[in-house]
């Protein structure tokens, strides 16, 4: 299933944005076979690994706005971004917007 | 007791098909319009001829809805917000009448609150109170037949049509907007550019307010993000324009391009007075908070 080696997209991903953010929490979901129909995804020859929902909630997004944010988030993930991974749904929150008491 | 049976007795049924001079003329005769009224404006005119093919319909007619003059008149609150529990949002017909009482508008609506809600936003001056005539089984020519009846009244008894349904008059009934084409960046793939792709999106969008780049056309969106950016734009009503990424002929190049430009790696783009706002996920969080609308107003 992995385009690369044995590690799924999903686990390099989360090992990045752990690394980079510091996150206090992340989720991420693979969705590619949600888009498995599309346009784009029809001619790229039934890929796999192309559509995820990011969760992250780090102190750094602290006083930057959502365009920063996942400007930061599409950064880290700039290599994946380039190897077919095709689109992001993101949240990136503050530990303080999620609610999240610790810190 | 099963012993009765019934049959439809064929002969009451409307007929299936009407001779082609009733659907021409039938009911005017119905109809006790006052001949000596001046000039009645083409739009008072034009659904009598329109709406009779089905002219069983309308014996239907509008026997609940009351006179104009004897509806009950109700004041617009000021605060848009308390409209909907003054003003049914049921189907019907609905007159405005400014300050000094004059009719300005008799109205259609499928949801008179929210018609009166938007009335109120456009145009505050004139509108002050409301009658509204609840037509309770709504199809296209009850609706129509109730409005002529209400615009008769006003007409037999003034001799005059109220402003805001002479023709040509926009002021209450915003003409659906049109649904634009999507812009194209170049005349086409085999043509040389002569400027880099890049400074055509730059005055693209710097050109125009608001610029979504998106996969597929504004019709037929074809990723579910895109759709969902369209839908937003729409709903928020705003004028916007859109380029489809997809388009290899009129927009060649312009995906690597336009990650390029922006520094946003994935499609849909949205651009608001030249800046990047984000994709769907901003533009949707931004809509549901309510500063889209607020970023778009200004």
């Amino acid at each position: 299933m992995a385009s690369r080696g044995l590690v799924t997209r999903a686990s390099r991903m989360k090992t990045k944005l752990q690394s980079a953010l510091e996150a206090a929490a992340i989720e991420i979901e693979d969705v590619s076979y949600q888009h498995a129909g599309h346009a784009a995804m029809r001619d790229s020859g039934g890929a796999t690994e192309t559509h995820f929902n990011v969760k992250v909630v780090s102190d750094k997004f602290d006083g930057q706005n959502l365009v920063k944010r996942h400007r930061m988030v599409y950064d880290l993930l700039s290599d994946e971004l380039n190897s077919g991974l095709h689109a992001l749904s993101i949240v990136a929150k503050t530990p303080k917007e999620a609610g999240v008491s610790k810190t | 007791m099963a012993t009765t049976f019934t049959f439809t007795s064929p002969s009451q049924k409307p007929p299936s098909f009407l001779p082609t001079s009733s659907r021409t003329t039938p009911f005017l005769q119905s109809y006790s319009l006052p001949r000596q009224i001046p000039k009645i404006p083409s739009i008072f005119i034009k659904p009598n001829n329109r709406k009779i093919s089905r002219s069983r319909q309308l014996s239907i007619s509008v026997s609940a809805l009351s006179k104009l003059s004897e509806t009950e008149s109700v004041t617009v609150p000021s605060d848009s917000e308390l409209i909907p529990g003054i003003f049914p949002s049921s189907t019907g017909v609905y007159a405005v009448y400014d300050a000094s009482n004059d009719l300005q508008f008799v109205g259609i609506s499928r949801n008179v609150a929210a018609s009166v809600v938007t009335h109120k936003k456009t145009v505050p001056d004139l509108c002050s109170s409301v009658k509204v005539g609840v037509v309770a089984d709504p199809d296209r020519t009850a609706l129509t037949q109730a409005w002529k009846t209400w615009m008769e009244e006003h007409i037999a008894a003034t001799g005059k049509v109220p402003p805001g349904n002479e023709t040509g008059n926009t002021t209450w009934v915003r003409q659906p907007p049109k649904r634009k084409a999507d812009l194209r960046l170049t005349p086409g793939r085999h043509v040389q550019l002569t400027v880099p792709l890049e400074e055509l999106i730059d005055k693209l969008v710097k050109e125009n307010k608001v610029v979504a780049f998106i996969k597929g056309t504004r019709t037929a969106p074809l990723c579910g993000f895109s759709q969902q950016v369209v839908g937003i734009l729409e709903t928020v009503g705003v004028d916007y324009e859109s380029v489809d990424v997809l388009d290899e002929e009129y927009n060649n190049g312009l995906r690597e391009s336009l990650k390029g430009y922006s520094n946003w790696p994935t499609f849909p783009q949205v651009f608001v007075d030249g800046e990047l706002i984000g994709g769907c996920d901003i533009l949707t969080a931004m809509y549901e908070k309510g500063e889209l609308a607020n970023m778009l107003k200004k």
